[in-house]
């Protein structure tokens, strides 16, 4: 009991000294993470677009060549950067372009560098996930938005990509809550997000423990909120369960709404109107318990 | 006899060394009904997916207004848009709302204003009947309903000659009849049709010509009156009288 005492104390402690920096480090961690999904997605759909646009052997040996290149390098950059850690990217390519660039190309600020590596790694596993997405969707779909005279690219962006974005949204989620965790190791390349900002308020401080309680629950926190919002936005993207019917002819239904397949319905045992409707019953029962018989 | 609008000749069609369709000829005149019939296997569908480039013949030609358009270098998306399809499984966009599949087509391959389009969905939804729908997304109604949709959002693009492939073989009985109800419509209108189907009663009555199919060629073509009444082919009369059987 005594220890965990100490420990809040520790905490308060902590907070005190480096709070501000605890709390620019999370704000960093997030930006970063945001930042780099997002263009990470952008990566993602373009390779996951580029390799699935489809070619048969009918098709010009310029067309297939070109798109065989695009494929092949597309799974190159996969297979490398979905292969390798995140922290060692993080050191090759910000050591690594000066390098060979004899200092002409640098990264004079820290965070393009940091947006730089997460966004090409989270790209790699993008381009999987879209890939997948794509494919996942229904040829039905493809064959119908052709049979109404849609070429591939209206084809993609009108009928494929909204379904397939739908299907991946868990995916993208999956990756900014890894990215929100896994930018800890750009403190590789001096980036001061909120782990950076454990390291040093521990090498002041010797709090090891107390400070990396206060880590582990502010992560734990930041990848919650992040995942309760995500399934929010899966929610609104699958729009509402049940529709307006438009009725200019009455003798189909009265206007109203239909809701699928029984929500709110008078049959649904939840609506409101089936719970009236019971109470009614049971209040005409006459204080019966058994009904009328 | 009307306009030529669709010359198929010798067409045919393999999957790797699987002959599906054998040198197949046969024309479709400006507000023929053409009913294609046969058994499972036979390369109705096929011929039909090849009609719309869907899949790609592996020989002949595929003359539309005189214009091959079955060859190389030629603009499949502008050519299917002239010529509609209904699929077996109905194919509608489950990302949008029954009224955004009737306009799409209208709106990003015709380029007709929004308007423009909405309005015409709306006189093509009227006329089958799912007007009251247009909220409602593919997956929150019936069957019958969807396949309703797709022949309005076929329509919509205001073809000249409409396909069906197989319309009501994925439905309950009870709601095949609201659909033949739709084409039938149609074939009075004078639509251009070409319809795979497995409804004898629905050939027999509605089309303007028959076409048997059996293996992957044309076994017997004629009005109604002719194949159904006095079919020539033994192919022909087997298969129909296993449909008068039940």
């Amino acid at each position: 009991m005594d220890r965990l005492v100490q420990l809040f104390a520790d905490i308060a402690k902590l907070w005190q000294g480096y709070g501000a920096s605890y709390l620019t480090g999370m704000r960093n961690t997030l930006v970063l993470a945001l930042i780099g999904t997002l263009i990470g997605c952008i990566i993602g759909f373009i390779c996951g677009v580029l390799n699935t646009i489809p070619y048969t052997k009918r098709d010009s040996l310029a067309k297939r060549g070109v798109l065989g290149f695009i494929r092949g390098l597309v799974r190159v950059y996969v297979e490398v950067f979905r292969g390798t850690p995140m922290v060692l990217q993080a050191v090759f390519l910000y050591y690594g372009l000066p390098y060979f660039t004899n200092n002409t190309v640098r990264f004079t600020d820290i965070w393009s560098a940091a947006i730089l590596v997460v966004s090409i790694n989270t790209g790699a596993y993008m381009a999987e996930s879209v890939r997948g997405g794509i494919i996942s969707i229904d040829p039905g779909q493809a064959e119908g938005a052709k049979a109404i005279g849609m070429n591939h690219w209206q084809t993609m962006t009108n009928v494929i990509l909204p379904q397939a974005l739908r299907n991946i949204l868990p995916q993208i989620g999956n990756n900014f809550i890894i990215n929100v965790k896994d930018t800890s190791v750009m403190f590789i390349i001096g980036f001061p997000d909120f782990f950076a900002a454990h390291r040093a308020a521990v090498g002041a401080s010797y709090l090891y423990f107390p400070s990396a309680t206060v880590e582990m629950a502010a992560y734990l926190t930041m990848t919650l909120v992040a995942s309760f919002l995500l399934r929010w936005v899966e929610k609104r993207l699958d729009g509402a369960d049940s529709y307006e019917l438009v009725n200019a002819d009455p003798l189909v239904m009265t206007a109203g709404t239909y809701s699928h397949p029984h929500k709110g319905s008078p049959t649904d045992e939840y609506s409101k109107e089936f719970r009236e409707n019971l109470k009614n019953a049971m209040k005409n029962r006459n204080f019966d318990k058994r009904g009328e018989r | 006899m009307g306009e030529t609008v669709l010359e198929i000749r010798h067409l045919s069609k393999a999957f790797g060394s699987n002959s599906v369709l054998k040198d197949i000829d046969f024309t479709v005149e400006k507000g023929d009904v053409i009913s294609i019939i046969g058994a499972s296997g036979s390369g109705k569908s096929t011929l039909l997916r090849c009609i719309n480039l869907l899949e790609t013949p592996t020989g002949g030609e595929i003359l539309y207004h005189g214009r091959d358009v079955a060859g190389r270098g030629v603009n499949a998306p502008e050519y299917r848009s002239h010529v509609g399809m209904v699929f077996q499984s109905f194919n509608l966009f489950s990302n949008m709302t029954v009224l955004e599949n009737c306009m799409v087509g209208q709106t990003k391959v015709l380029k007709k204003s929004k308007e423009e389009a909405r309005e015409n969905a709306m006189r093509y939804l009227t006329k089958v009947g799912m007007a009251p729908y247009i909220n409602a997304r593919p997956r929150q109604i019936s069957g019958g309903q969807k396949q309703r949709v797709a022949i309005a959002r076929a329509l919509a693009m205001e073809p000249e000659v409409l396909l069906f492939d197989e319309p009501t073989s994925a439905l309950d009985p009870e709601m095949v009849g609201e659909v033949l109800a739709v084409m039938q419509d149609l074939a009075h209108e004078g639509m251009t049709m070409l319809v795979v189907t497995h409804e004898m009663a629905f050939a027999r009555d509605v089309s303007s010509r028959v076409v048997y199919m059996n293996e992957g060629v044309i076994c017997e073509q004629g009005s109604p009156a002719e194949v159904f009444g006095n079919p020539q082919q033994p192919e022909t009369k087997e298969f129909l009288a296993r449909f008068r059987q039940n």
